[in-house]
């Protein structure tokens, strides 16, 4: 085999390898391994989960329940990602810089619409959502601005980069023929970068499903809801039914949107 | 990329065009319900007495109003943040480290190409079935948030960094393994085929036609993962009771706002923190 070339710089990968064995091996020593890591129940609870897949609660009633849940969760994903696109589109376009043209104002603006995309997005957005309901009160709308804020911190970055990187000549064109800078936005770099931008944001619908799921850690109705209701009696059949229609909700929407993104995204 | 773009034919956006508005009237229903619910929540964002509220509970968290010494000057508090910071991380890279090492044992089977012996390779090896079986535990894995793994695990593993750190990494397998797989359906055969007509067996393919052109990407898609993981590991460890999720949860219910803005502070500082190292890991592998 020696024939086969070596991958140029694989000094680099290699010591990164290593690097990253030796971190892992180094969080290892965190866990206390010892008796206690398995409940005393633990090896009888693996036995009820696999036992009960083969009798999954598939009764209308049950599924009925799981359907309303799976249109909640779905309910929060869309409400939530559409108030995402509303905030993440203006903060990415400051954050580009594409609007304004001199110097110390156009530095500023981008620092600052940065940084609150990256506050946004640092935090996730289950933590959002509890300091909402302590700070505003358990309500809907509380958790849709919860999953909006993270999600509007990823939208707004990906959306500023995508404006950044339209080419130069059609926004050339545009401006000789006298455009402003708002028409050049909007006629140029929004038109161009459109596709990339909308294929991400489906990307992220997909995200949102599974995030809108969790929010039932707050209290809100959904799937993640009925889940943790069905763990309390442990009913697993339930849980397994429950699981399947939030995997197969997140798979819908997956296949849905690479499609969308095939299309857009060339 | 764009030359491609320009040579798309203008008059067929039937699925997106589609799909816009199918997103637009599910986006209409989807709002029309919750602001129709009377307790949606909305009317009480244009209401006085609710920024008052959340004015308080901000000043709350900068540690205004309370009695005795302030949580950020009390350096017990750091050090205890700063241990499960520690722990924080930790249970994050081992999370990557757990699904990394489970999607690198598991990708080939489910690629496509690979499966179907379209590389040449003996398709008795694992063949269809194992690509399915693969495809579809990615599927499973992949569309269970977190949280939801972790509230399963609790019930086997007792709470703390190896049961946060699974139940990441039974999340992000699902997606790793899915990626890899997907880069391997898309990588160029022509260096597996060469081999192939050179003699080589099945082994040696792989390990010199496929691994070179895919361990990078793997690589690369783990540091992303990073990123994300230690966002979400707070989260998990409100259930698997590990690191500053535990805290977190702890001090939210005592209403000691001040100490959970210091572990805020922390887990801040945290995500940054790995977004840099995951930037410049990832610098190296390029």
């Amino acid at each position: 085999m020696r024939a086969v070339p070596r991958a140029p710089r694989i000094e680099g990968r290699g010591l990164l390898t290593l690097l990253l064995i030796g971190a892992v091996g180094l969080s290892a020593l965190s866990v206390p391994w010892g008796g206690d890591l398995v409940h005393p129940g633990g090896g009888s609870a693996v036995g009820s989960i696999v036992k009960a897949l083969a009798r999954v609660e598939l009764s209308p009633e049950f599924l009925r329940i799981t359907a309303y849940a799976a249109w909640t969760t779905l309910r929060f994903a869309v409400a939530g990602v559409t108030l995402a696109l509303a905030i993440g589109l203006p903060l990415g376009v400051v954050a580009s810089g594409v609007l304004t043209r001199s110097g110390g104002r156009k530095t500023a603006s981008i620092v600052v619409a940065r940084f609150v995309l990256a506050l946004l997005r640092s935090i996730h957005e289950l933590v959002w959502a509890w300091l909402f309901v302590v700070a505003i009160g358990l309500s809907p709308m509380a958790v849709i601005l919860a999953l909006a804020l993270p999600y509007a911190g990823i939208l707004g970055r990906v959306f500023a980069d995508a404006l950044i990187d339209v080419p130069e000549e059609p926004l050339r064109a545009l401006r000789s023929a006298g455009a402003s800078e708002i028409k050049l936005l909007v006629y140029g770099r929004l038109t161009i970068a459109l596709p990339d931008m909308l294929g991400y944001g489906f990307y992220r619908f997909e995200c949102a499903i599974r995030s809108a799921a969790i929010f039932s850690f707050v209290g809100v109705q959904g799937l993640g809801y009925q889940i943790q209701l069905s763990l309390d009696d442990l009913l697993w059949n339930e849980v397994w039914t429950l699981l399947i229609a939030l995997a197969a909700l997140v798979l819908l929407v997956d296949a849905w949107s690479s499609q969308v993104r095939r299309r857009l995204v060339s | 990329m764009i030359a491609i773009r320009e040579r798309r034919p203008a008059t067929r956006p039937g699925l997106v065009r589609v799909s816009a508005i199918g997103f637009g009237l599910l986006a209409g229903l989807a709002w029309g319900q919750v602001l129709a619910g009377g307790d949606s929540g909305a009317g009480d964002l244009f209401r006085g007495d609710t920024w008052t509220r959340a004015g308080e509970f901000a000043g709350e968290l900068l540690g205004l109003g309370a009695e005795g010494e302030s949580a950020f000057v009390d350096g017990a508090l750091w050090q205890n943040a700063i241990g499960l910071s520690v722990e924080t991380l930790a249970m994050s890279v081992l999370a990557a480290g757990i699904a990394g090492a489970a999607a690198l044992v598991s990708f080939l089977p489910a690629a496509r190409n690979v499966a179907y012996g379209e590389l040449g390779g003996s398709r008795r090896a694992v063949g269809v079935p194992g690509y399915m079986v693969l495809r579809l535990l990615f599927a499973f894995t992949r569309g269970v948030p977190e949280l939801v793994w972790a509230l399963i695990i609790v019930f086997v593993f007792s709470p703390g960094v190896l049961a946060g750190a699974l139940a990441l990494a039974v999340h992000n397998y699902g997606i790793l393994g899915k990626l890899a797989a997907e880069v391997v359906e898309n990588m160029d055969t022509r260096p597996a085929r060469a081999l192939r007509g050179a003699g080589a067996n099945n082994f040696q393919m792989v390990l010199y036609g496929v691994l070179p052109q895919a361990l990078p990407h793997l690589l690369t898609y783990l540091l992303y993962r990073w990123e994300v993981i230690i966002r979400t590991t707070v989260v998990v460890g409100f259930v698997a009771a590990g690191g500053l999720g535990r805290e977190f949860r702890l001090q939210m219910s005592y209403l000691h706002y001040d100490e959970v803005a210091l572990l805020l502070i922390c887990y801040l500082a945290l995500v940054i923190g790995v977004d840099l190292v995951s930037a410049g890991l990832r610098r190296l592998a390029r």
